[in-house]
């Protein structure tokens, strides 16, 4: 399977630096996935959950608040404003994790039915970890 | 020669000067090592999105991608009206660094005036609003108290009115000039022009090479338009940040010089009381052996 090289970077420091498979990421106008080689384009993402498939094919989420995307063909770099991944060691870590990325949820100022969406994917993401 | 008394006074004065020196030092080394951690997780971000902002806008210069003209990435020949933001510290103490930062923002004000371009002065930090106001300039904005506790909230609010400005005709630049660090001895200075986001660098050939950049093209205009927002927030915050680890930096080397000259002052003020203390003695002696001398 073909890789590219994916950092996700906020202002507090790269939280994800590695090479991964596939990412699926929430654009303003929908969820769009990148593959490796994928054309260059840049765009705005909107609060929502980044699914990361790494190397091993394990996933991993990543929510976001806002960010913006800039993929070319051999990386793609995703600035972002706040990000919390989850994932942990234990469960309670990954408890702390989830506690952590709902009070992200609850400080973008715009809720909705997107909130909810986010939520509900958030929650599912933590459960297939756990 | 001074009196021994006064002498002994002043040695007392400078070495408590010394010791307030010396503790400033360590206060200010201890502030740097957290500010120049956060300065140097913020630094990535930001250069990556000066970064993706330079190539959005190398490509709009190059190919004008879709018609699209936005202010922001425009060249404004002529401009009437623009806002220089300085950044200074709160305190003094801290060597020339606020003096830097004034004396270039002096020198932007005077080049502008004899192109008879009209300045909106903002700034942050009690030292530099506190020397326009006494120099009598007019300041369009002003905050004191953000410089040294930067809080993105609050700076966002600051540029706020800028961005809204420039991108309503209003003005037509956007400076930002603060001491930034550079390591622990140097601080260096940015004169950052920030809007319109600057091209002059963009050489199109290194571009044509790379592969062509697509903006989705029905909100392109307003990707643009938040990802500036964005971007000149990020600058505004970052530039507090840096100047905020350049002005610990400064002041820490202000007071290792400071505390250095107070041990010199010392030293030399030390042999001045021996010597005044020997030349007592001597008249003493003297009077001694003259009194024993007449008495024979």
């Amino acid at each position: 399977m073909e890789t590219f090289k994916l950092e996700i970077i906020t202002p507090n420091g790269d939280i994800f630096n590695d090479d991964v498979i596939s990412v699926t990421l929430p654009g303003e106008e929908g969820e769009f996935g990148v593959l490796a080689h994928h054309s260059s384009v840049s765009t705005l993402l909107e609060a929502g959950v980044v699914d990361i498939e790494k190397t091993d094919k394990t996933i991993e989420s990543v929510l976001i608040n806002w960010g913006v995307v800039h993929v070319d063909e051999e990386k793609a770099v995703l600035l972002v404003e706040g990000a919390v991944a989850i994932r942990g060691e234990s469960e309670s870590d990954i408890a702390n994790a989830l506690q952590e990325a709902k009070e992200l949820i609850k400080s973008i100022e715009d809720s909705g039915n997107a909130i909810a969406a986010v939520s509900a994917k958030l929650d599912s993401a933590a459960q297939k970890l756990i | 020669m001074a009196n021994l008394k006064d002498i002994q006074r002043q040695i007392k004065s400078v070495s408590n000067t010394q010791k307030t020196t010396r503790a400033m030092k360590l206060v200010s080394t201890a502030k740097l090592r957290r500010a120049e951690e956060l300065a140097k997780r913020s630094r990535l971000y930001s250069d990556k999105l000066n970064q993706v902002i330079a190539e959005i806008a190398g490509r709009l210069k190059c190919h004008k991608v879709g018609g699209i003209d936005n202010r922001c990435f425009s060249e404004i020949k002529n401009p009437k009206i623009v806002d220089i933001i300085f950044v200074t510290a709160d305190k003094g103490l801290c060597g020339g660094f606020n003096i830097q930062t004034i004396k270039a923002v002096k020198k932007l004000l005077a080049e502008y005036k004899d192109k008879n371009v009209k300045v909106r002065l903002s700034g942050i930090g009690k030292k530099g609003v506190e020397f326009f106001k006494y120099n009598e300039t007019e300041l369009f904005d002003s905050v004191i108290g953000l410089s040294s506790k930067p809080d993105k909230k609050r700076s966002d609010e600051f540029i706020k009115t800028s961005i809204e400005d420039f991108k309503n005709s209003k003005i037509d630049a956007v400076h930002i000039i603060y001491n930034g660090f550079k390591n622990m001895m140097t601080q260096e200075l940015h004169i950052n022009k920030i809007l319109p986001v600057d091209t002059d660098s963009v050489n199109c050939e290194i571009i044509e090479t790379k592969s062509m950049l697509e903006i989705e093209a029905e909100d392109d205009e307003k990707m643009l338009d938040s990802l500036v927002s964005r971007y000149v927030e990020y600058n505004m915050y970052y530039a507090l940040i840096d100047s905020v680890a350049a002005e610990h930096s400064a002041r820490m080397q202000a007071m290792d010089t400071a505390t250095n000259n107070a041990k010199d002052m010392v030293k030399s003020l030390n042999i001045q009381f021996n010597k005044a203390r020997q030349a007592a003695i001597t008249t003493e002696l003297i009077e001694i052996i003259s009194g024993v001398e007449s008495m024979k």
